[in-house]
């Protein structure tokens, strides 16, 4: 039997499958986000199940998180992505005791004790700066793909001052900038470096390492390093950052699957993963 | 009548209501079925969830009519003081005049919730220049300038200094378009000097005696003033009644928070109590009723208790929280996440606790009025708070900041470290505009992720 892990995110979804053992990843997927997002959750989580020749019926429990979660109605449960974030990149680093999300719309900071247990977390989400989809604009604006920001701004000289947090004046900015001829290079690397001083910011000086880089931004190319050299700490990035949440929420679906056995209990849809009764 | 505390909406209220005799013989002049605030334009009820008992009722229909009662009492004559910013001081002065009612214009501010911003108030207050980067408290503004929500006050009463930026600047607009401001200031409350004589406030704070001396000074004028509008020289024998008075709303209030907070499991939703708090402030316009109103409140909250009910499982996660919202549904969401209310700070401690006895009442109010939170550093407050945590048990924090709020930009910050520090609870802060609605998601997403990160907690101990 299987356990998966739905998150529904504001750029994209993503799937996970985990086997019985509640730890070995088998399968895993995402694809972007739209309109009707749980017809398109619905779709990958078919495409998954598929690429991994197993059934739904394989499937013992469903937990769903991200933003979207509650679209999801044939998930058993929803837990937050706080959560999920926390259980899946502790299974890729044990030891981990801060973790940087940065998503496509959002940004995370959460803190984990000497137990890996969540103790405090705060959250970006009401604006776009330092997120994801400021350094889309941004990339938009110096006409490359997103992916392509962090190779050219390894070429940067000397690093533009993107002073403006906000991402439509940040935009206005680099107008302005790229008037005055700045490189692209330079636009490029200073707009990462903004975004990591947001989240130097976010974390308010209390940082305690391990620090694991995930979400979706840990991917581009240069991010992880102008966080560290903003935190002038050393940054792991997760194993798979896009897929943490949703490996995360496969863990505790198993986690859940597993204490209401132990206590011989069923595991009814909407049973609370962490008391493990309801 | 509905025996098991619940919270209901108001479709299911008005239902009970019109099903059940449980009503007849027990409804006040104000009483009815909450439905027809809706047809009074608050249609914000219609997406809010209520405590489904008749104490609850009461204070509900106690606290919509307000309206109704100040324009009763501009008709029977008595004077209206419009009393702002202080919280909790000046009404007690002003209730110990006969024939006069007090009442905070800055109540406005919860307008364009309950209406859903269907009024003009704020668009009023957008065309004068203040606009959404202040205070929605800037709906007040609107209402003078509509005549609407509440009758123009005969005098107005404003205390300035240590208070927010905001609320001052938005005062004087309302004095810029004709309505005159008696102006009184509070200092902000600091430490007294090594060679400074000192003196207890309420609260456990303390300030010099130099402090509380200035403040007397400015009450005094302030009841100099209220006894020309009023034709009656105030005596200190009527101040001590006006203050004996108080005292017994607020220590209703006390118990009720006491029981509340320290109960197994939750007897009362966050947001009957957010609203039974802010009575203690003015009173809703009836100094008398309204200690029926929380007496009732109280009473039912007791039997419940007693009786070993409540709305959650004993699981719910204990949260302790600071300021007010603006928006009255996120008081319904940290139930619906699973938490419970077991402790508040909602920047007016000053005026739930008790005013001394056992001094001259001019000066035990001057000390009450500095021992008010935003007069004061957000040490003071994160003290007071990390205090209650104490005693109340709380598992975590929730500071709530009102967009636009200006008297301390970062004081969320000192107190959520403050409290980190000392209690070692996880603290989220959340912003709450008027409405919450397009956001709605993402504060679910924040408090369910408070209540889970407990529950973690927990179960790692």
């Amino acid at each position: 039997m299987y356990y998966a892990g739905v998150d529904v995110g504001s750029r994209t979804i993503k799937v996970a499958v985990i086997d019985e053992t509640g730890r070995q990843g088998i399968a895993s997927g995402i694809c972007d986000q739209g309109v009707r997002q749980a017809a398109l959750a619905h779709n990958l989580f078919d495409q998954v199940l598929t690429r991994a020749k197993i059934s739904r019926q394989d499937i013992l429990r469903i937990v769903a998180t991200g933003y979207g979660r509650n679209a999801v109605e044939w998930a058993d449960t929803t837990v937050t992505e706080i959560t999920c974030q926390a259980y899946g990149v502790r299974q890729q680093v044990a030891d981990v005791r801060t973790i940087i999300d940065i998503g496509g719309q959002d940004s995370k900071v959460i803190r984990l004790d000497e137990r890996g247990i969540v103790y405090d977390f705060v959250m970006n989400d009401r604006c776009a700066a330092g997120t994801g989809r400021f350094l889309e604009i941004v990339a938009q604006r110096l006409e490359m793909g997103i992916n392509d920001l962090g190779g050219i701004a390894e070429t940067a000289v000397r690093p533009s001052i993107i002073s403006s947090m906000c991402a439509v004046f940040a935009e206005t900015e680099i107008v302005g900038l790229l008037a005055n001829e700045e490189s692209p290079a330079d636009l490029a690397a200073g707009v990462q470096r903004a975004v990591a001083k947001r989240m130097v910011s976010m974390l308010g000086g209390r940082i305690n390492g391990p620090v694991v880089f995930t979400g979706g931004v840990a991917l581009i190319p240069g991010m992880s390093r102008a966080l560290s050299d903003a935190l002038d700490r050393t940054i792991v990035i997760a194993d798979t950052p896009q897929t943490t949440a949703a490996l995360g929420a496969a863990m505790i679906a198993g986690a859940a699957t597993e204490r209401a056995e132990r206590s011989n209990r069923p595991v009814s849809a909407g049973a609370h993963y962490l008391e493990g009764i309801r | 009548m509905i025996e098991a505390p619940l919270q209901i909406s108001l479709e299911a209220w008005d239902e009970a209501y019109e099903s059940s005799g449980a009503f007849i013989g027990r409804e006040t002049c104000y009483g009815g079925s909450l439905g027809r605030h809706v047809k009074d334009g608050n249609t914000r009820l219609k997406h809010l969830l209520f405590d489904n008992s008749f104490a609850a009722l009461n204070l509900w229909n106690f606290l919509l009519t307000e309206e109704d009662r100040l324009y009763r009492a501009r008709y029977e004559g008595k004077i209206l003081v419009g009393t702002m910013k202080d919280l909790g001081t000046v009404p007690v002065i002003a209730y110990a005049f006969p024939d006069v009612v007090a009442f905070y214009p800055d109540g406005a501010w919860w307008i364009p919730c309950l209406m859903e911003a269907d009024e003009e108030l704020l668009s009023i207050a957008d065309n004068l220049g203040v606009n959404d980067s202040f205070c929605p408290v800037r709906a007040m503004l609107g209402a003078f300038v509509s005549g609407e929500h509440f009758p123009v006050p005969d005098i107005l009463v404003c205390s300035v200094g240590a208070t927010c930026d905001d609320f001052s600047a938005i005062a004087q607009r309302v004095e810029g378009l004709g309505h005159p401001l008696l102006w009184w200031e509070i200092p902000h409350r600091r430490e007294p000097g090594a060679r400074e004589a000192a003196v207890a406030l309420p609260g456990g704070t303390k300030a010099c005696v130099d402090q509380v001396e200035a403040v007397m000074v400015e009450l005094d004028r302030v009841i100099c003033a209220l006894s020309d509008k009023a034709g009656v020289k105030l005596t200190d024998s009527m101040l001590s009644e006006s203050i004996v008075h108080a005292n017994k709303v607020r220590a209703c209030l006390m118990e009720l928070r006491h029981v509340v907070f320290t109960a197994k499991t939750a007897p009362l939703p966050s947001l009957e109590l957010l609203v039974a708090e802010m009575m203690g402030l003015h009173y809703c316009s009836d100094r008398r009723e309204v200690l029926s109103v929380l007496s009732g409140l109280l009473e039912t909250v007791k039997r419940r208790v007693d009786a070993g009910v409540g709305f959650q499982g004993p699981e719910a996660v204990k949260v302790f929280w600071v300021n007010p919202v603006a928006d009255l549904r996120v008081m319904n969401m940290l139930e619906e996440s699973g938490g419970r209310i077991c402790g508040t700070e909602y920047l007016f401690t000053h005026a739930l606790d008790l005013i001394p006895t056992d001094l001259p009442a001019r000066e035990a109010l001057a000390r009450v009025a500095l021992a008010d939170p935003m007069a004061g550093s957000a040490l003071d407050r994160a003290a007071r708070i990390c205090n209650d945590i104490e005693k109340f048990k709380a598992e975590a924090v929730i500071i709530s900041r009102i967009p636009g709020a200006s008297h301390c930009a970062l004081e969320g910050e000192v107190i959520r470290e403050v409290v980190a520090a000392c209690k070692n609870v996880p603290v989220l802060e959340i912003d709450v505009p008027s409405m919450c609605d397009t956001f709605q998601e993402t504060l679910q997403t924040r408090l369910g992720a408070l209540v889970e990160t407990v529950r973690e907690q927990r179960k790692g101990r």
